[in-house]
């Protein structure tokens, strides 16, 4: 069966959102370090597009583009060894524990 | 390694439903077209997105169909027409 991004025609799949809004600065960051991946040869464009492919229905409708793309980075980091969930978790810990 | 189709070939897209990266949307499978014109060969985005080296390269071609062969009841124009882009796997001739 077709997987969650491969959307169109689906039946009841209405139209697709169009709204904008202004590019915030962690969308920003998400670009850079996912370009960096890219440059240091760490990821290629398809892993990413496949990691976003594997992430749960319900949440890849949930999520908004940029956040797609830091879920899919966080998987490959983990999948390529480069950072551990734990370290990751660890880390967002800290970040929302700090004011 | 020779492209398989010219321009004006009439191609059938597979109607395979198989996991992984797939470039090709469910709404062509299975569908007819026309090869509007090669686009060159590229790395397998395929294997790519597994890791692989996308080797060989596989030939993409930009292929049209008719809206009203894509969309049952299309009431619009009968000479309205979609591109895209498919990888040479994904087409037998038709």
């Amino acid at each position: 069966m077709a997987g969650i991004h491969d959307l169109g025609g689906s039946p009841g799949a209405g139209s697709i959102d169009k709204s904008q809004h202004e590019t915030e600065d962690w969308e920003h960051l998400a670009d850079a370090v996912t370009v960096v991946l890219d440059k240091k040869g760490i990821k290629t464009t398809d892993e990413h597009r496949r990691a976003q492919e594997s992430l749960d229905p319900e949440r890849y409708k949930s999520l908004g583009y940029y956040e797609r793309w830091v879920a899919a980075t966080e998987i490959l980091l983990v999948e390529k060894g480069v950072l551990t969930r734990e370290e990751i978790d660890k880390k967002v810990a800290e970040l929302e524990e700090s004011p | 390694m020779t492209a398989r189709f010219d321009p004006g070939d009439p191609v059938r897209v597979r109607p395979e439903d198989r996991r992984g990266h797939i470039r090709t949307p469910s709404y062509v499978k299975g569908k007819t077209g026309q090869i509007e014109t090669g686009l060159g060969a590229f790395k397998d985005p395929e294997s790519l997105a597994y890791g692989g080296s996308g080797l060989p390269d596989k030939h993409l071609y930009k292929v049209a169909f008719r809206q009203k062969d894509l969309w049952d009841g299309y009431a619009g124009s009968p000479d309205d027409t979609l591109y895209i882009d498919i990888y040479e796997h994904w087409l037998d001739p038709a």
